[in-house]
C-alpha cells in the first residue's frame, strides 16, 4: 500500500475542500461583470422613463394613456430581455458556435419571411412580423445572428486570414443585408456593414483586404444611390443631410428640430417631463430613433453626457472582456457586440446633433422598440457569458 | 480600434459641447420662436357717457363664429397619420347657415375654401354664440370679440360716429378721438404645436391689453332726446328735408345737444342712409338770414354807430348800387328806433346800419364772432363755414351780409356766436368734450375753453334787450318762442337757399331761430335750423321747435324761472301761438340777394363745398 497524503481520509477531504474552495472561485456564477449588467439596466431604466416622458404630455387627453401603454411594452420587453441574457450567458458560448449554422438559418429564415405578405409595414419599410399580438424585427434578431455566425467563421478559419476567409465572410454578412435592403433598411444594413469590418479587423484579416473592402463597400454605396436601389425618401435625407439649404423642406425639418431640441436643453435641461419640443411634439419619432432629443432637452448636456458615459462604461467593459476571453470565439463576439453599439449610439446620436444623416437606427437600450432591447440583452448575455469562462 | 471608438465617441462628445452649450442659447431661441403662437387681444375700447354718466357708447363681448376648413377634408396628423374629414362641408353649412342668416351654398364654398381659418359669422349675440359652440360640429369654433354697441341706439347717431367691426373708429368722436379710446392692444405668447393643431399646456406669456380711455361728453342725452323729437316733429310738420338743434350752455361752451333730423342708427351703419350720418350742425353750412342781423346790431352799437334807442327813418326799400333790397312786407316810411328794427326785423334798417358801420369793421366783427374760421371743436368733418375775404366783397355784399345772405354759417357757428353775446361778449370755444375717465375710474376734466371777449359786456346788455323784445314785443317776429316763466331773446331767420346746381338762389328757404334764456343772465342757447320748410318762415317752423326744446332744456337744467306770473306768460304764449301764422308776414325773407349782381355765396366761392345742407 502506498503511503501517501491522499491515503489519509482527514488529509484528502481537507485537500478537496481546498481543491472545491479553488474550484469555486473559477465557478461561471462567480464571475459575472456587474458593471456590463448594471449599466445595461440603468440605461434601460433611463430609456423606459424617456420613452414615456417623449408622448406624456403631448396632448392632455391621449398623451399619458399613450404614454404608459409605450412604457407598459417596453418594460414587459425589458423582462424578457432580461430573461434572454441570462438564457444567453447560462450555456457555455462555446454551444453558440456549434449551433451558429441553425441561429444563422433561423435568421435568414426571420429576414425572408419578412419581406413575405406576412410581413407589416410601416412607414414604408416591411421590417415587422406579427405574432400573437406583439410584433417583432427579425433584423435585430439577424443582428446577434450575423455576430455569432461571423465569429465562428472567423474562428474556425484562423489559420487563414487571407482571400478565402474574406470570401466566405462576406457571403455570411452579404445575405441578410440583401434581405434587409429588400425591406428596405438602410439603417440595419449599414449597421452590418461596419460591425462585420470591424468583426474582419478584430479577426487578424490582412491590412490590404481590408483597404480593399472598404474601397468596395465605397462603390457599392455608391452604386446603390446610382442605381436607386434605395427609395426616395431615403435619397431625400441623405441630400438633405448634406446640403440642406437645397433640399425639401420635409426632409431637413426632423434633423433640425431635433437639434434644436437638444440645444434648447442647454447645460442642465429643462427638467423630466419638462421638454416643451419634446411636449409639443416637434420632433417625430422621438419615442423611437429620436429618443436621444428627449435625454438632451429634458436633462440638458449633464444627462446627455451620463448617458453617453454609461455607453462608454459598456464599451469599456465590452473590450475589456474581448481581450480577456479565452479563445478567438469569445474574443469576436465582444468585439462585434462592441463595435455594433459604438456605432448605433454614433450614429443615433449623430443623427439628433446633425452630423450624420437621417438613416432609422435605434438608440440600444434606450429606444423604444421590444426586439432591439432583446437583442441587445442577448449581446449582454454573451458578454458575460464570454467573460463568466474566460478560464 | 480603442482609437476608433474614442474617436467616434469623442466626435459625439464635441458636438454636444457645441450644440448643447455653445449654441444652445441660439437653439432655444429658434424653439421659442418656432413654437410661439402670438395672439393678439384687443384692448376694451373707451366707453362714451354723457354728462350725468349715462353711457352713450360701450362695448360688449360678442361670438364670431369661424371654421376651420381643414376638419372637412382628410388630411394628415403631423406624424403622417392619415385623417379622415371630421364632417361634411355641406351638413354643417346646412345647420349653420340658418343660425347665422348666411346663405347655405354660400357658406358651403367658405367651408370648403383651402384654408385654415374662415369667418362663419362675425358678432353674433353672445347666446347665439353659445347656441351654436353647444352643437359641437366639427371644424367649428368660437372667438370673443367686442362688440361696439350704442344702448341709446340713434340717439346722437351723427355725435358719437361709429366704427368698423374691427373696432376702428371711422365716423364722428368715434373717428376723433379714436387714438384715446381705442386702447393699447396686448398680446398673449402660447406655445403651439407644429401645424397648429393642438394648443398643449406649454408655457403662456400674457401681455394684458391696456383698455382704452372713456370719454365723457357735455351732451345731455335728454336735452339731445328732446332736441332730436323736436327735429323730427318738426320735419313731419312742416314738410322739411331736415332740422338740426343745437343747444349750448352759455359761460363753459358746452355743447348740450347737437341734433340733426334725419338720423341714423350707429347700431345699423349698413342699413342706414349715408347722407345722415353727417353731424350736421357742424359739417353742413347755410345762409343764417335774419339771425344774422343781432350780430351786425353787436358790431354796430360796439363801435358806437348806433345804440337801440337811435331814432331812424326806415323806408321799406334802399337802392345799393344796381340793387333794391326789400323788405318783407311793403310799408309807408316809419320812424322808429334800432330796436324797433330789429323787433321788426327790417332789412332796410339793418342795411342803413351796416353802411355806416362799413364793410371792413362788419367784416371784422363777424369773424370775431367766429365766421369763415372751424370753431376748434376738432370733429371730423367741421366746417369753416364761407365769408368772402372783404377784399373781394362786391360792392352790394356789405347790404347782403349784413342780413345774412351771401355768407354761410354751421348752425353751432350761430349758437356760438349768440352765446357770446349772451356770456357778456366773451366769447367760449365750443367743446363736446367735458373729459376723460382712464383706469382709476376717475374724471380728468378736459382743459376750459379757452375765452375772448368780443364785445363790451354793454353792448351784449343792449343787444340782449333788443332780442329779447323779438319775442315779447309787440311787433316781434319770434313770440312763438315764448317759454313760461323765463324771459327769452332771441331772433327768427328765414333765408333762400342757394341752387344746388346753379347761378342764384333756389325756391326753398332754410327757417331758423336762434336765442337764449333768461335774458336778465343767459344760461342756454338754443339755436334751430329747419331745411326746406313750408310754411317757410323762422318764426312759424322754427321757433315752436327752438320753444319746445329750450323749455325742457331749462326745466332739466334747474334754471330758476325769471318771470313770477307764469300764468300770464301761458296765456301770451297761446296768444302768440294763435296769431303767428297771422303775424309771418312781419319777418320775411331776404328777396334782395337772388340778382346776378350778388351771387350767393356758394357759387362765388367757387364751389368750394356747396353751403347746401342735403342734396
Amino acid at each position: 500500500m502506498e503511503l501517501g497524503y491522499g491515503q489519509d481520509r482527514t488529509q484528502r477531504l481537507m485537500r478537496e475542500k481546498v481543491q472545491d474552495k479553488w474550484m469555486d472561485a473559477y465557478a461561471p456564477v462567480r464571475h459575472l461583470d456587474p458593471v456590463l449588467v448594471g449599466v445595461a439596466l440603468l440605461l434601460t431604466v433611463i430609456g423606459v422613463v424617456m420613452i414615456y416622458s417623449a408622448k406624456a404630455h403631448v396632448t392632455p387627453e391621449t398623451g399619458p394613456a399613450l404614454a404608459r401603454g409605450l412604457a407598459t411594452r417596453q418594460l414587459i420587453s425589458f423582462g424578457i430581455g432580461v430573461a434572454a441574457m441570462v438564457l444567453a450567458a447560462v450555456f457555455d458560448y462555446r454551444y453558440f458556435r456549434a449551433y451558429s449554422a441553425v441561429l444563422y438559418v433561423l435568421a435568414l429564415l426571420g429576414l425572408a419571411v419578412v419581406l413575405s405578405p406576412l410581413g407589416v409595414e410601416v412607414n414604408g419599410q416591411q421590417a415587422w412580423l406579427a405574432v400573437g399580438g406583439f410584433q417583432f424585427q427579425p433584423a435585430e434578431v439577424a443582428k446577434v445572428a450575423v455576430i455569432v455566425g461571423l465569429a465562428t467563421v472567423l474562428h474556425e478559419r484562423r489559420e487563414d486570414p487571407g482571400i478565402v476567409t474574406v470570401l466566405v465572410s462576406l457571403v455570411v454578412i452579404g445575405i441578410p443585408i440583401g434581405l434587409i435592403m429588400l425591406q428596405p433598411d438602410l439603417g440595419s444594413a449599414t449597421v452590418f456593414v461596419w460591425t462585420a469590418f470591424i468583426m474582419l479587423l478584430a479577426g487578424g484579416v490582412l491590412a490590404r483586404y481590408l483597404v480593399g473592402l472598404a474601397a468596395l463597400g465605397g462603390v457599392g454605396f455608391w452604386a446603390v444611390i446610382r442605381l436607386g436601389l434605395l427609395q426616395e425618401h431615403q435619397v431625400q435625407r441623405l441630400t438633405a443631410f448634406l446640403d440642406p439649404a437645397g433640399s425639401d423642406a420635409r426632409y431637413v425639418y426632423n434633423g433640425e428640430q431635433s437639434m434644436i431640441a437638444i440645444g434648447s436643453g442647454q447645460v442642465f435641461g429643462k427638467g423630466l417631463f419638462n421638454g416643451t419640443q419634446t411636449n409639443l411634439a416637434y420632433v417625430p419619432e422621438n419615442h423611437t430613433d429620436f429618443i436621444f432629443t428627449v435625454v438632451g432637452e429634458e436633462l440638458g448636456f449633464f444627462g446627455a453626457s451620463i448617458v453617453l458615459g454609461l455607453f462608454i462604461l459598456l464599451v469599456w467593459r465590452g473590450l475589456r472582456i474581448g481581450m480577456m476571453a479565452k479563445d478567438r470565439f469569445g474574443m469576436l463576439l465582444a468585439v462585434g457586440t462592441v463595435g455594433l453599439l459604438v456605432f448605433q449610439v454614433f450614429v443615433n446620436v449623430g443623427m439628433g446633433i446633425g452630423i450624420m444623416p437621417v438613416i432609422g437606427i435605434p438608440l440600444p437600450f434606450v429606444s423604444y422598440g421590444g426586439t432591439s432591447l432583446i437583442a441587445s440583452f442577448v449581446l449582454v448575455g454573451l458578454l458575460l457569458n464570454v467573460h463568466m469562462r474566460r478560464f | 480600434m480603442l482609437l476608433l471608438f474614442v474617436l467616434l465617441f469623442g466626435i459625439v462628445g464635441w458636438r454636444l459641447v457645441d450644440l448643447q452649450v455653445v449654441d444652445a442659447e441660439e437653439l432655444a431661441d429658434r424653439g421659442v420662436r418656432q413654437r410661439s403662437r402670438t395672439i393678439e387681444l384687443p384692448g376694451r375700447r373707451g366707453r362714451v357717457y354723457d354728462r350725468e354718466g349715462d353711457v352713450l357708447v360701450t362695448s360688449v363681448d360678442s361670438a364670431t363664429i369661424y371654421a376651420d376648413p381643414r376638419a372637412y377634408r382628410s388630411g394628415e396628423t403631423p406624424d403622417g397619420t392619415a385623417k379622415p374629414p371630421a364632417a361634411h362641408a355641406a351638413e354643417v353649412a346646412d345647420v349653420l347657415a340658418p343660425l347665422v342668416g348666411r346663405d347655405v351654398a354660400d357658406l358651403r364654398a367658405a367651408l370648403e375654401r383651402d384654408a385654415h381659418f374662415v369667418y362663419v359669422a362675425r358678432q353674433l349675440d353672445w347666446e347665439l354664440g353659445q347656441r351654436i359652440m353647444d352643437l359641437e360640429l366639427p371644424g367649428i369654433g368660437l372667438l370673443t370679440e367686442p362688440k361696439r354697441v350704442y344702448p341709446a341706439g340713434p340717439l346722437a347717431g351723427q355725435i358719437l360716429g361709429f366704427t368698423g367691426i374691427d373696432g376702428a373708429g371711422l365716423h364722428g368722436l368715434e373717428l376723433q378721438h379714436d387714438d384715446i379710446l381705442h386702447g393699447t392692444p396686448g398680446q398673449l405668447v402660447m406655445e403651439g404645436a407644429p401645424g397648429g393643431l393642438s394648443i398643449a399646456s406649454g408655457a403662456r406669456e400674457l401681455r394684458p391689453p391696456v383698455p382704452g380711455t372713456d370719454l365723457v361728453l357735455t351732451i345731455d342725452r335728454e336735452i339731445q332726446s328732446a332736441a332730436e323729437a323736436a327735429a323730427l316733429r318738426a320735419i313731419e310738420e312742416f314738410d322739411a328735408v331736415g332740422a338740426s338743434v343745437v343747444v349750448l350752455e352759455v359761460g363753459t361752451g358746452d355743447v348740450l345737444a347737437m341734433a340733426s333730423e334725419p338720423g341714423y342708427d350707429p347700431n345699423d351703419v349698413s342699413g342706414s342712409v349715408q347722407a345722415n350720418w353727417r353731424n350736421r350742425a357742424v359739417t353742413d353750412v347755410f345762409e343764417p338770414g335774419s339771425v344774422q342781423k343781432a350780430l351786425t346790431a353787436a358790431a354796430a352799437i360796439e363801435e358806437g354807430v348806433v345804440s337801440p334807442t337811435t331814432p331812424m327813418v326806415v323806408d321799406d326799400r334802399i337802392q345799393v348800387g344796381s340793387k333794391t333790397f326789400k323788405d318783407s312786407h311793403d310799408h309807408p316810411v316809419e320812424h322808429i328806433t334800432f330796436a324797433e328794427v330789429m323787433e321788426t326785423s327790417s332789412n332796410v334798417g339793418t342795411i342803413q346800419v351796416a353802411q355806416a358801420l362799413g364793410k371792413e369793421r362788419l367784416d371784422r366783427y363777424l369773424r370775431d364772432f367766429g365766421y369763415g374760421s372751424r370753431l376748434g371743436t376738432g370733429f371730423p368733418g367741421e366746417s369753416h363755414g364761407l365769408l368772402m375775404p372783404v377784399e373781394s366783397w362786391w360792392n352790394t355784399s356789405l347790404p347782403t351780409i349784413a342780413i345774412g345772405q351771401g355768407v354761410a354759417v354751421t348752425l353751432l357757428q350761430t349758437a356760438h356766436a349768440y352765446a357770446t353775446i349772451a356770456n357778456d361778449g366773451v366769447a367760449t370755444q365750443p367743446r363736446i368734450l367735458r373729459g376723460t375717465v382712464g383706469e382709476d375710474g376717475r374724471l380728468t376734466p378736459a382743459d376750459p375753453s379757452p375765452t375772448e371777449r368780443i364785445i363790451s359786456s354793454g353792448t351784449s346788455r343792449q343787444v340782449r334787450e333788443m332780442l329779447a323784445r323779438v319775442v315779447s314785443g309787440e311787433r316781434g317776429t319770434g313770440k312763438t318762442a315764448q317759454v313760461p316763466g323765463y324771459a327769452v331773446a332771441g331772433k327768427t331767420g328765414t333765408a333762400r337757399k342757394p341752387s344746388a346746381d346753379a347761378r342764384g338762389y333756389s325756391g326753398e328757404y332754410v327757417a331758423s331761430f336762434v336765442g337764449f334764456a333768461p335774458v336778465e343772465d343767459p344760461k342756454l342757447v338754443v339755436a334751430v335750423m329747419v331745411d326746406e320748410p313750408y310754411p317757410i318762415w323762422g318764426g312759424v317752423v322754427a321757433a315752436p321747435v327752438f320753444q319746445e326744446v329750450l323749455e325742457f332744456a331749462l326745466k332739466h337744467r334747474k334754471v330758476p324761472p325769471t318771470e313770477p306770473n307764469a300764468s300770464l306768460a301761458d296765456a301770451l304764449t297761446e296768444a302768440a301761438l294763435q296769431e303767428a301764422l297771422a303775424d309771418a308776414q312781419l319777418e320775411g325773407p331776404a328777396t334782395a340777394a337772388d340778382e346776378p349782381a350778388s351771387p350767393p355765396v356758394g357759387a362765388a366761392a367757387g364751389g368750394d363745398g356747396a353751403p347746401v345742407a342735403e342734396p
